[in-house]
């Protein structure tokens, strides 16, 4: 396993590039409201659809959700570009027996308050249509493993063009509680509704 | 209601410039193999969820069904992008009197073989995650005019990221054949081959 070696001068100077380029990319990031709790480290889950993810992610923690980054990322993309690391990438191996060790890694990170640890609870990349998000077991590995506060935040995000010819990347949070009243089948179950009327509303949402 | 305009060297720069605005946007634009009948003319349905669709429709008209290009766009657009007549654009107002003389136009076109009419029967734009696609009348209205000289083709366009910076967009083009006598074989025929394309993009796993 790889753990982070983020460097605060490379993320500083790293911040402003990647809203660069999310704004040369894309027309709008709309998401709407969650309300983060102080004193709270995030473990912030979110559907895996694109290339794009881990950006989007950094971005809202940067601009909205106010927290320390790190990214869990698969071993094999993580070698391939290792100046992830730098800006807080860690690694998990699925095949490998390490996992279990990434787990406890994350639940170490998320011990501190001001980090926030992103994690693609899918473990692949899924279709943006699907509707359905499957949340692997690892999640309630890390949750039950935390010491100390953290909230647990989801978000669905969906990628449109309407009337531009640049996309449009629309979010919407889901605050699921914290790791002290953590349920893995009801997270499970309140997520995929949350998804669900997501993508219902993106349909019916103005433009 | 405005008709196409006919200007070679604005349509040598439209074409250029679509190839390349389309190029440069995609990573990728796949689409199915279908057959073509030469002595037929070509009458496109598709759904409408970005002004990249009629750009896209373009560039598989130029690769594959090889036609002369043309398409319904509303009156406020092409009064807005005056250059899209010049592309083969020509104008629709669902509320006006001049909606009877668009669809008769469009069945016009549809007589000479060499031609293609792009038509969206939505009507407006609509999210590209919709499940049921909206049916304006007037496609079918065209159908009954043209006489069946044409060839019916569906296409269902979608645009997905997945592991590429860029995103990739995929038609999923069918023949329809002779069986849509009303409008509501039309719409259900359409609706689907939207199902059976969207499934297939929803069960992408990488």
């Amino acid at each position: 396993m790889i753990p982070e070696r983020s460097n605060r001068f490379i993320k500083k100077l790293f911040a402003p590039y990647l809203a660069y380029r999310l704004r040369k990319a894309f027309k709008v990031l709309k998401h709407d409201e969650v309300k983060v709790l102080p004193g709270h480290s995030v473990l912030l889950l979110c559907n895996h659809f694109s290339w794009w993810d881990g950006f989007f992610a950094g971005h809202l923690t940067h601009t909205y959700l106010h927290r320390d980054f790190h990214i869990m990322m698969q071993e094999d993309h993580l070698k391939k570009r290792m100046f992830f690391n730098r800006v807080g990438g860690f690694s998990i191996n699925r095949k490998s027996k390490e996992v279990i060790e990434s787990l406890q890694y994350a639940s170490e990170l998320l011990g501190n308050p001001n980090n926030l640890v992103t994690v693609f609870p899918q473990g692949q990349l899924v279709s943006n249509h699907s509707d359905e998000v499957n949340i692997e077991r690892g999640i309630d590995y890390i949750v039950k493993k935390i010491k100390g506060d953290c909230q647990i935040i989801y978000y669905s995000a969906f990628i449109e063009y309407f009337e531009s010819l640049k996309p449009s990347v629309y979010f919407r949070f889901l605050d699921c509680g914290t790791n002290h009243d953590f349920d893995f089948e009801k997270v499970k179950a309140m997520i995929n509704a949350h998804h669900k009327r997501a993508l219902k509303e993106q349909v019916d949402a103005q433009h | 209601m405005v008709k196409p305009g006919k200007n070679l060297i604005i349509r040598f720069i439209l074409h250029y410039y679509v190839k390349l605005i389309v190029g440069n946007h995609f990573h990728k634009l796949q689409f199915d193999p279908i057959e073509v009948d030469p002595n037929k003319s070509i009458l496109l349905i598709a759904n409408h969820f970005s002004f990249w669709d009629s750009l896209i429709l373009y560039i598989v008209c130029c690769k594959l069904l090889k036609k002369k290009f043309y398409v319904m766009v509303r009156e406020d657009t092409t009064v807005q992008l005056k250059y899209l007549k010049y592309g083969g654009a020509f104008s629709v107002n669902k509320r006006s009197k001049d909606m009877l003389q668009s669809l008769e136009y469009a069945a016009e076109l549809l007589n000479d073989p060499q031609n293609l009419v792009l038509i969206f029967p939505q009507g407006k734009l609509y999210s590209n995650f919709v499940n049921d696609i909206h049916f304006e009348k007037g496609s079918m209205r065209i159908i009954e005019r043209a006489d069946k000289k044409f060839q019916l083709i569906f296409a269902a366009t979608f645009v997905q990221y997945l592991k590429h910076k860029k995103p990739t967009a995929t038609v999923y083009l069918q023949n329809a054949l002779g069986k849509c006598k009303s409008f509501e074989d039309l719409k259900n025929a359409y609706q689907m081959h939207y199902d059976n394309a969207k499934l297939q993009q929803t069960e992408i796993v990488i």
